[in-house]
């Protein structure tokens, strides 16, 4: 669900949903805007989660990443690319790139693909040659990228090998191997992310919504998920029952966190709007 | 001699055009039909994918329909729709018609104008402005919303069809009533609803097959809950595409195609008849 | 000449039409335009905007171009498809009306959907072209100008055939004889005589493509590229990602604007008639 209908939702003052999944950014953005209701977190046992999943308005419930995604049909393992620099590289690795088609976070894609080191990305992004430099970096690939709006379709790109590599979530690319599809990812440079579980404004079960959130911390509902999507639980219990052979692809486990960043929410609240505009007439210049 | 010599270049024209006529007739007639058929095949597909030729026949995408909640609940949805949007559709844009026909006022023009309308205004403008609005009316994601704006689109159809059968009714008739001491009610009933019955019959198919295919609209004030059939393959094309989407089309297709039969059975009935 | 019956009465069955498209039609759609003008505050800001930055500019030039292309590409398919029609048999005239009237009467979605499966990288077309050896590799046939285009053209056909053929089958054919027996060569004779009788289905059909193509949503949004956003995905995207009603507002009255000039246009050169006509 985008931004403008949960609005809409929230407005209309009888939201549909009581409990929604969200991304960070827009938990961070919807605050600004008066769209949650505030958590009691009397009703949540948050003891069972890692402190930094707990937010006022919101407890994370799956952790997960953006990662490099290729088809195994184009390139082989070990010949695939291998960082961001590498998706950018149309000579090396031919074929078609695929893109999230959100500013975020592929500004910080594209800093990384023209050499800025992890840690230094969003220092870069504040200033203007850093936004100029990203989109510079992305005209280089543009085109050849088909843009993906929902997460199935970036499924759907890569399992038709409509796409060589480019832009995926962990557990998608799971998802498609799982069923087969030739896709694997690359964890190098992965930009890790936290979705989180809010109650729209208005809500008539505010109640009963905070019981479901409660629910869906229990470690046992979270390895289920995890057993199914690989993505990861914010209940630190869960990992003991998650399936040997799901660690891999989870974006927490240590050696895979540890070649990745995370994605800067406060960064994004400041400066979504304009950078969002900015990504749209560059995605038509 | 100028005209001999004239003959052969312009027969070798002729003849050329002729040829590329029947050759572009020939291309064309596969470019609008292909399509349609391979989505057709694709919904027996064995394989679960998009895959084709298919590798073998299999019902499981007809099967998958009508078993899954998401897929079915949504056909369900498109059809509590469709239904009164077509009968109120049929009922206004009908009663329309006859006042237009029966009277003459000043600005009549302009009334039959904005009845058509709806035509004429780009769908996303009319979807963007209902979204709107229809939130302060509390009538986003309900069923009623998308039964009142599938209604206004579709009006128009019903009114062109049944305006145009009524320009030739004879008008006599009707008066023969009237003198002869019939109501206006009766009158109409009597006389010139079975004159214009075949066109009333046709805007109701047009209205359920038009509220049926309707997306623009729907994608705007349908949720989750209550999601349109074509709401529903919108979201799937855009993502996990699997041949269920193929049967859905097939099933769109057939009730386009039943309609259309119906619609032409009506019209050769009442030309048999004698009627328009 | 008496009036036999009184006659009248009958205008109160306006009102239900009337009362419903006010409030649900009108109603919005003033909604959505004012916007333009209030959102954020009232001024020409949005209008501005539009006209200042090149995303916007982008964005209207595109909706002309591929409504120009579209209209261009049907016309060249049409004409040679309602001029059989016109001058055939009646088998042959009844077959090609029901080939033009079939895709007429499908789902816009479904046939979108269609040429995605048969124009993706493992597609029908792609792998005949590779098999038959014509392409070393599948090419982007679709999320590209191309793919809209072959998408459009297809759904839009019938509204230039049909209107195009309700011309054509009324040009009297001893107009084209008389100047045959005159000496002219039938490339002259069409050109002459011929077109310049079709040109009011010609204007009709391509007037009804461009303005139908101008607010298309579905199949640029699922066979286009990113470069080839048109106004109505536009639209959609500032009210759906943005939540901006003043700019969404302000490209509707574009929109509205150029459909109903171009409306009054081909009425004041055709005559409305022939667009409903069937």
């Amino acid at each position: 669900m985008n931004n403008a209908k949960f609005r809409t939702m929230v407005e209309s003052g009888e939201p549909v949903w009581d409990v929604v999944d969200v991304t960070i950014e827009f938990l961070y953005n919807g605050v600004t805007s008066d769209l949650f209701e505030k958590l009691d977190l009397s009703k949540i046992n948050t003891d069972r989660l890692s402190p930094i999943y707990v937010h006022d308005y919101g407890i994370a419930d799956i952790a997960w990443s953006y990662n490099i995604g290729y088809n195994t049909e184009a390139f082989k393992e070990g010949e695939h690319p291998k960082s961001w620099a590498d998706v950018f590289d149309l000579e090396k690795f031919p074929g078609t790139r695929t893109l999230r088609d959100r500013v975020a976070p592929m500004m910080e894609i594209a800093l990384m693909a023209d050499g800025v080191g992890m840690n230094e990305v969003y220092d870069v992004l504040a200033t203007d040659d850093g936004v100029e430099r990203a989109f510079a970096k992305l005209d280089t690939i543009k085109d050849s990228t088909v843009f993906w709006e929902t997460n199935s379709q970036s499924q759907q790109l890569f399992t038709d090998g409509e796409v060589s590599c480019g832009v995926i979530l962990n557990g998608r690319a799971f998802d498609a191997a799982q069923k087969g599809g030739p896709v694997a990812i690359e964890w190098n440079q992965n930009i890790q992310s936290v979705d989180y579980l809010v109650i729209p404004r208005g809500s008539k079960n505010i109640e009963v919504a905070h019981g479901l959130i409660d629910e869906m911390t229990l470690a046992e509902n979270q390895a289920k998920l995890a057993n199914m999507i690989a993505y990861s639980p914010t209940n630190p219990d869960a990992f003991a029952m998650i399936d040997a052979e799901i660690a891999p692809w989870l974006s927490t486990s240590p050696e895979n966190a540890e070649k990745g960043m995370l994605i800067n929410a406060a960064f994004w609240e400041e400066r979504l709007a304009t950078l969002a505009e900015k990504w749209e007439a560059w995605k038509l210049s | 001699m100028g005209t001999l010599a004239a003959v052969p270049p312009g027969a070798s024209a002729e003849r050329w055009w002729s040829r590329a006529r029947i050759l572009v007739c020939v291309l064309a007639a596969i470019y609008l039909v292909a399509p349609l058929a391979i989505v057709l095949i694709i919904s027996f597909s064995s394989a679960p994918f998009l895959t084709f030729p298919p590798p073998g026949f299999s019902l499981q995408w007809y099967e998958n329909l009508m078993r899954n909640p998401m897929w079915f609940g949504s056909l369900l949805t498109s059809v509590k729709v469709l239904v009164p949007t077509a009968i109120l559709a049929t009922g206004m844009g009908t009663a329309a018609a006859y006042g237009l026909a029966r009277t003459s006022f000043p600005g009549k023009a302009a009334v039959t104008g904005f009845l058509m309308a709806p035509l004429v205004v780009p769908v996303i403008i009319v979807a963007a402005g209902v979204f709107g609005v229809f939130r302060k009316f509390g009538l986003y994601g309900t069923l009623t919303g998308l039964i009142i704006a599938h209604t206004v689109l579709t009006i128009p159809y019903v009114l062109a069809t049944v305006s145009a059968a009524l320009a030739v009714v004879n008008r006599q008739l009707e008066d023969a009533a009237l003198t002869l001491g019939a109501t206006p009610w009766n009158c109409f009933r009597r006389v010139t609803l079975p004159l214009i019955l075949p066109a009333v019959l046709s805007g109701l198919l047009f209205a359920m097959v038009i509220s049926f295919d309707e997306l623009v609209v729907s994608l705007f004030i349908s949720t989750p809950i209550v999601r349109p059939v074509t709401v529903q393959m919108w979201s799937n094309i855009r993502g996990d595409v699997d041949p269920t989407i193929a049967a859905v089309a097939t099933v769109l297709f057939l009730f386009s195609l039943c309609a259309l039969l119906a619609e032409h059975v009506a019209r050769r009935h009442s030309r048999a008849t004698g009627h328009v | 000449m008496a009036r036999p019956v009184r006659r009248g009465g009958y205008g109160w069955l306006i009102a239900p039409a009337v009362g419903v498209l006010l409030v649900f039609f009108a109603y919005p759609v003033f909604w959505l335009l004012l916007r333009s003008a209030t959102d954020p505050h009232w001024g020409m800001q949005n209008f501005v905007t539009v006209f200042e930055r090149p995303v916007y500019l982008r964005v209207l030039w595109n909706t002309v171009a591929i409504s120009g292309m579209t209209t261009l590409f049907c016309l060249l398919i049409g004409y040679p498809l309602a001029y059989t029609m016109a001058n055939s048999s009646e088998r042959v005239r009844r077959l090609l009306v029901f080939v033009v009237l079939i895709p007429f009467w499908t789902s816009l979605l479904v046939r979108t959907f269609a040429w995605m499966v048969l124009l993706q990288k493992q597609g029908l077309i792609n792998e005949v072209l590779v098999g038959i050896g014509l392409l070393e590799r599948p090419v982007a046939l679709i999320y590209n100008r191309l793919g809209v285009l072959v998408g459009m053209v297809q759904i839009l056909l019938p509204f230039m055939v049909f209107p195009l053929y309700a011309v054509l089958i009324r040009i009297d054919g001893s107009f084209t004889a008389a100047a045959a027996t005159l000496g002219a060569t039938p490339v002259r004779n069409f050109v002459r005589v011929y077109l310049p009788l079709s040109l009011p289905g010609v204007l009709t059909g391509s007037t009804l493509v461009f303005i139908i193509s101008l607010g298309y949503f579905i199949t640029p949004a699922l066979l286009g590229g990113a470069g080839d956003l048109m106004i109505a995905q536009m639209i959609e995207r500032q009210i759906a990602h943005f939540g901006n009603w003043g700019l969404a507002g302000a490209l509707a009255v574009l929109l509205l604007v150029l459909t109903v000039l171009l409306l009054a246009a081909m009425h004041r050169l055709v005559g409305v008639r022939t667009v409903w006509e069937r």
